[in-house]
């Protein structure tokens, strides 16, 4: 490992969650006591809708503004330096590694695909108002990253624009790579893709964990969730009520009852 | 000591978000204290005499924009357009065909409001049915303001216009001279914008406007016809704002560019005072009004007065937005 | 070189074509790229141009043309290109109506002030005493060099703008301008971004309003109106707002054919020249923006094609 990386590979990051709360017009959507997210590879955020595990991702990227409580990363692992989430402009959470998916479809809708992935990889020193010909040298160094992911998820047409749902997702989640995130946050990633291209969503993702990055995943396809996670931890009406291995977490009975069903183990 | 200013400071911003008319009271108690101790109390007088009578027709104005504004969410450049031609409109009657100026205000109401629906009609609605983003409405509407502004020119000429009025005795108010004509002019633009506020708060037509306001789908369920509602709050806007218009134009004179030269003012009124409600509008415009004329009181050039305004407004919005800027990410 | 085809009326018009083409151009950057509109082009070019002025004439030089003309005309840019910093602080984070209430509140201070600081800029009077920073011979030589100047610098802008189409740095005002919140989740400060392509900008139109105030020889406020606004907002609409060729055609068609063909080439009676002609050319430009807007919203070339673009230049 140490050839790959200048010193020893730094601890995995760790997002600390301290009673944060979040209401909407006085209904309480989110009241986490103390959630620490990153001990593990792949953690999973489960739970039934309305559990408020989307606006608890919101709240950790600061898109929504907390009522009380407070959040904050420590890139370098426990015991490193700590970043108050909220004291960050949201633009620079990316800078500091950590990087979210979005639920909804989000894309730009001028850009093209290779726009847009040139556009997640592009450093702000080629950005700037005067650097009119930083093109050829942007091009040049991330091409090969650009067309292996290009040619792994298979576009059919990368110059043009993204046509369907499922390639604007696959989008979203290839610019999130593209970011090298350290702390990566996944919200439903694989919704609406077929199931190879799951797979192959699956297995990037392992590959990232297993090269550092902690992730987390919030995911209704519980296949995902069993497969992938080392760590599972279950939401109800907008507290996390328990958290433990895939194992542990589908045998519990509350969970079950309040969520899987009967029969569906 | 300290604790003692912070608590009462707690006690006041909490009583300010619970009622939120308490903050133009102490907006305008906080005006009138400084006011006096600028200049005394004739000073304090002149200010509130001058500003009353000279910009009564702003709050008329910034109320049928702030209308606009609120419940179709459009800002409508060419609504100033609306005061020139109520100006022109109350000219022609009062002078051509002879006609009182309070019974010429009926023309250049009624006819302003046309205009203004008309413009919805023809150009506002067929917009929206084509999903017209914001910020090409915001250039479209500045384009049919340039067209209507210079039809008017074209068609009414280039000189400027005076209203008919004879000028009868001058009364004294606070100390300050002024003419009956204009007292019972700012009577008149008060009880109109009184009116058109109680008309949208209570009336049942002002029930359904607000409906509208609030949610169209659920409006239109409830028996309500959107087309029909949309028309009426256009056409009071273009009342409110023909009004405005011929009162602006009896005070001074009726050109072209008179209702544009308000257009600003009357923007960024509304922006201040009436993003939450039409009242806000009503003292943000006599609050407005009169720091104008102190400032033309004391300053060496009228223009300065218009510098501070909008130098102060936009402060007002600027830190307003940073609150808000917080609900429009990911 | 024999410059009879070319009179006083055609430089002027010529002129005032490319000066308009320019500030469509920037104007492209911030209403076509990144999506901010901006009401005060004029407020910004004026102030350039007063600047520019005011320096020119009331300073004790200690050093005649070409210094006293660049160090004029520089701190003309320069304060230009603060203002549009400055507009850009107030108004990157309010949506429309604060944009459009920060950009058109300024372009009326810039005229208020131009009117009342009688001292500087002798106000409503007019301020004279301006000249090409050369001495060619006749009159008509010197403002055809300055034309040419002008069509120099407004194809470098030209050039500028096509570059930024090809580079990071357009790709970055594109999708600011289409979605920030995402272009800020992936890393992008989008509040610097408006303050960068206000700025740039904003220096551009100032240094246009210089150009125009050295051909123009005197300053007067009544250049200062909305026109000039109206103007570059048209010919860009109609020409098309995410094109680089949009500002060139749409302005070719509305100012060029108004101040240059209608004016010059055809016979119209003597009288309507004085009131008439500005009349109509304005009241012809709101109908058409409205027209545009409504039938064909994104002008005569229509929306970009960055997917082209993207083939032209890496190909496949």
């Amino acid at each position: 490992m140490s050839d790959l990386q200048n010193s020893a590979p730094a601890a995995r990051p760790e997002i600390r969650v301290e009673g944060a709360v979040k209401s909407f017009s006085g209904r309480v959507v989110v009241d986490v006591d103390e959630l620490v997210l990153g001990d593990q590879p792949i953690e999973g955020l489960i739970g039934p809708n309305g559990a408020g595990k989307t606006t608890l991702m919101r709240m950790i990227m600061h898109s929504t503004p907390l009522d009380r409580g407070r959040i904050s990363m420590h890139p370098d692992g426990p015991g490193g330096e700590e970043i108050v989430l909220s004291d960050l402009p949201t633009f620079a959470m990316a800078g500091r590694g950590l990087v979210k998916s979005n639920q909804v479809i989000m894309d730009f809708d001028r850009l093209t695909i290779w726009d847009s992935l040139l556009f997640a990889v592009a450093g702000a020193r080629c950005e700037r108002p005067y650097r009119v010909f930083a093109e050829h040298d942007l091009f040049d160094a991330h091409e090969d990253e650009i067309r292996g992911y290009l040619a792994y998820f298979g576009f059919t047409d990368p110059m043009g624009f993204a046509q369907s749902a499922g390639e604007k997702k696959l989008l979203d989640i290839v610019r999130c790579l593209l970011l090298k995130p350290r702390f990566l946050m996944l919200d439903e990633p694989t919704a609406g893709l077929p199931d190879e291209l799951t797979e192959k969503v699956m297995d990037k993702i392992r590959e990232l964990a297993a090269a550092g990055t902690a992730v987390v995943i919030v995911e209704h396809d519980l296949n995902v969730i069993w497969s992938l996670c080392d760590q599972v931890h279950f939401m109800a009406e907008g507290s996390v009520i328990l958290r433990g291995t895939s194992e542990e977490i589908r045998a519990h009975k509350t969970v079950v009852e309040k969520y899987l069903g009967e029969g569906h183990v | 000591m300290v604790s003692r200013v912070r608590t009462s400071v707690a006690t006041v911003t909490e009583l300010f978000a619970r009622r939120p008319w308490t903050q133009w009271i102490a907006i305008l108690a906080a005006g009138t204290l400084a006011l006096s101790l600028i200049g005394g109390g004739s000073f304090l007088g002149k200010s509130v005499v001058i500003g009353l009578t000279q910009h009564a027709p702003l709050v008329l104005a910034a109320m049928g924009f702030a209308l606009l504004y609120r419940l179709t969410g459009l800002i409508n450049v060419a609504y100033s357009e609306t005061l020139t031609w109520g100006a022109y409109i109350g000219w022609w009657f009062n002078t051509s065909l002879g006609w009182n100026f309070y019974a010429s205000l009926l023309p250049a109401g009624l006819l302003a409001g046309a205009l203004s629906v008309a413009t919805y009609l023809a150009i506002f609605r067929p917009a929206k049915q084509r999903n017209m983003g914001a910020l090409e409405m915001i250039i479209m509407s500045f384009g049919l303001s340039i067209l209507l502004r210079y039809s008017f020119q074209f068609v009414f000429g280039y000189p400027v216009r005076f209203y008919d009025v004879t000028t009868s005795t001058t009364a004294r108010v606070l100390g300050v001279g002024v003419s009956s004509f204009r007292l019972l002019a700012l009577a008149s633009v008060l009880i109109l914008a009184v009116a058109l506020y109680l008309f949208i708060q209570k009336s049942t037509y002002g029930l359904q406007i607000r409906a509208l306001a609030s949610d169209e789908d659920l409006a239109q369920v409830s028996g309500i016809r959107p087309l029909f509602v949309t028309s009426l709050i256009w056409f009071i806007a273009g009342v409110a704002g023909g009004l405005a218009g011929a009162f602006y134009g009896v005070g001074s004179n009726v050109a072209y560019l008179l209702g544009w030269r308000q257009f600003l003012f009357i923007f960024l009124v509304v922006m201040v005072g009436g993003r939450k409600s039409i009242g806000g509008v009503i003292i943000a415009g006599i609050a407005t009004g009169i720091a104008w004329a102190a400032m033309n009181l004391r300053l060496s050039q009228t223009l300065y007065a218009q510098l501070v305004l909008i130098v102060a407004f936009i402060v007002i919005l600027k830190v307003r937005g940073r609150r808000t800027a917080e609900t429009g990410k990911v | 070189m024999n410059l009879n085809w070319l009179d006083a009326f055609l430089i002027t018009g010529l002129f005032s074509v490319f000066m308009v083409i320019g500030l469509a151009l920037l104007l492209h950057l911030q209403m076509g790229l990144a999506r901010i509109a901006n009401f005060g082009v004029v407020g910004f070019w004026g102030l350039g141009m007063y600047v520019y002025g005011v320096l020119y004439v009331q300073v004790d030089w200690p050093f005649d043309d070409p210094w006293r003309f660049l160090l004029s005309a520089l701190a003309g840019v320069v304060a230009a290109g603060i203002s549009g910093l400055l507009v850009g602080w107030l108004i990157a984070d309010l949506d429309e109506d604060g944009v459009l209430l920060g950009t058109f509140g300024f372009a009326t201070i810039v005229w208020i002030l131009a009117t009342t600081e009688t001292a500087l800029t002798k106000g409503a009077l007019g301020l004279g005493g301006l000249q090409f920073p050369y001495r060619l011979g006749n009159a008509k030589q010197n403002e055809a060099l300055w034309l040419l100047i002008l069509i120099v610098v407004v194809a470098l802008i030209m050039l500028y703008v096509w570059r930024v189409h090809r580079s990071p740095y357009g790709r970055l005002l594109v999708a600011v301008g289409g979605n920030e919140p995402l272009a800020q989740s992936l890393g992008k400060p989008a509040f610097r971004t408006k303050l960068g392509v206000f700025t740039v900008g904003a220096a551009g139109m100032g240094l246009l309003g210089v150009m125009y105030g050295v051909l123009e020889r005197f300053l007067e406020t009544s250049n200062l109106g909305v026109d000039l606004t109206l103007a570059a907002v048209v010919g860009l609409v109609v020409g098309g707002t995410a094109r680089l060729w949009g500002p060139v055609v749409g302005v070719a068609l509305t100012v060029g054919l108004f101040d240059i063909v209608i004016q010059s080439y055809i016979p119209l009676p003597k009288s309507w020249y004085g009131q008439a002609i500005p009349v109509l050319r304005e009241m012809v430009f709101g109908a058409v923006l409205i027209g545009i807007l409504l039938f064909r919203p994104l002008g005569i070339l229509g929306d970009m094609r960055r997917d082209k673009l993207m083939r032209s230049m890496h190909g496949e």
